[in-house]
């Protein structure tokens, strides 16, 4: 279910502490505030868990390999400094 | 009267302490050591933070030329790789900073903030429910690389330390020289901005 209108501002605050809530970097008492609400609120659920798998597809945007012939340039100019010294 | 000793400082030790000390010590021939361990992360570092691949590499460069040159004003008093992304940071918004005129945009939450889920949603959309390895292909991560060079530069780089690179808010405060709050609010926007750039993507998709 969702909110009626008159929640709809507890909502907005709620909104706007969702990372601090997902990052567990909120006190005890706001954790419990937002773990109710949720078990409450469907809109509030829905973006708790989008903005939740947003951030982890970010975590599997992985390493790319860096570029040979770019990698042999910064060990050129490394060389380079090194002789410079 | 004695003179006060001042408080002795904290260091910090760590997997790179031993190679940075030697390098500090006169060793620079172990330079290269410390390249081959971090040319990688700072290589994809500027590729999130670049659009253009030049750029990209031209921010490695520029960064390992000021830790070559700054590297013995390294205290030891945090991690190195805190130091390291540091010395990126600022070399990327020094760039920016000369390139650009406009000021960037702000994200606004009250936008970020639509109302219309709560008043057609029936279920959490399928897309945040699905395990990730079914969800990830080359399309969907090419969507959210746009998405992320989307971001304004200072949501993007707390974005990229925050949950790619995975350092603390401390410590992402720290880098760049912003309190914690800070960091918090620009971070949380960033995040709502990239998921309404998938929510987009997914509601034509699924």
């Amino acid at each position: 279910m969702t909110c009626k209108p008159d929640d709809h501002r507890h909502c907005l605050e709620l909104f706007s502490k969702l990372s601090e809530y997902i990052d567990r970097e909120m006190d005890e008492a706001e954790l419990r505030e937002i773990d109710a609400h949720i078990t409450e609120c469907l809109a509030c659920l829905s973006c708790l868990q989008s903005l939740k798998q947003t951030i982890a597809l970010c975590k599997q945007t992985g390493l790319q390999p860096v570029p040979a012939v770019f990698s042999q340039k910064l060990h050129s100019m490394v060389q380079d400094l090194q002789r410079s010294r | 009267m004695t003179a006060e000793t001042p408080p002795s400082r904290k260091t910090v030790s760590d997997d790179d302490t031993e190679l940075i000390r030697a390098i500090n010590a006169g060793h620079a021939e172990r330079f290269p050591d410390l390249v081959r361990r971090y040319e990688q992360k700072l290589y994809n570092f500027g590729r999130r933070m670049c659009r253009n691949e030049s750029d990209a590499e031209d921010l490695v460069q520029d960064t390992l030329l000021n830790v070559f040159r700054y590297l013995n004003e390294f205290r030891y008093e945090t991690k190195f790789k805190n130091w390291l992304y540091r010395v990126a940071a600022n070399t990327c918004l020094k760039k920016r900073r000369r390139s650009k005129f406009a000021p960037e945009p702000e994200l606004s939450l009250e936008e970020l903030a639509r109302p219309e889920e709560a008043e057609t949603l029936e279920q959490v959309p399928e897309w945040a429910r699905m395990p990730l390895e079914q969800l990830l292909n080359e399309e969907l991560l090419e969507t959210l690389n746009q998405a992320i060079w989307s971001l304004p530069e200072k949501y993007r780089i707390v974005m990229i330390l925050r949950d790619v690179e995975e350092f603390s808010t401390e410590e992402t405060a720290q880098i760049l020289n912003l309190s914690p709050a800070n960091v918090k609010v620009r971070l949380h926007r960033a995040r709502l901005f990239l998921r309404d750039r998938l929510k987009g993507y997914f509601s034509h998709d699924l």
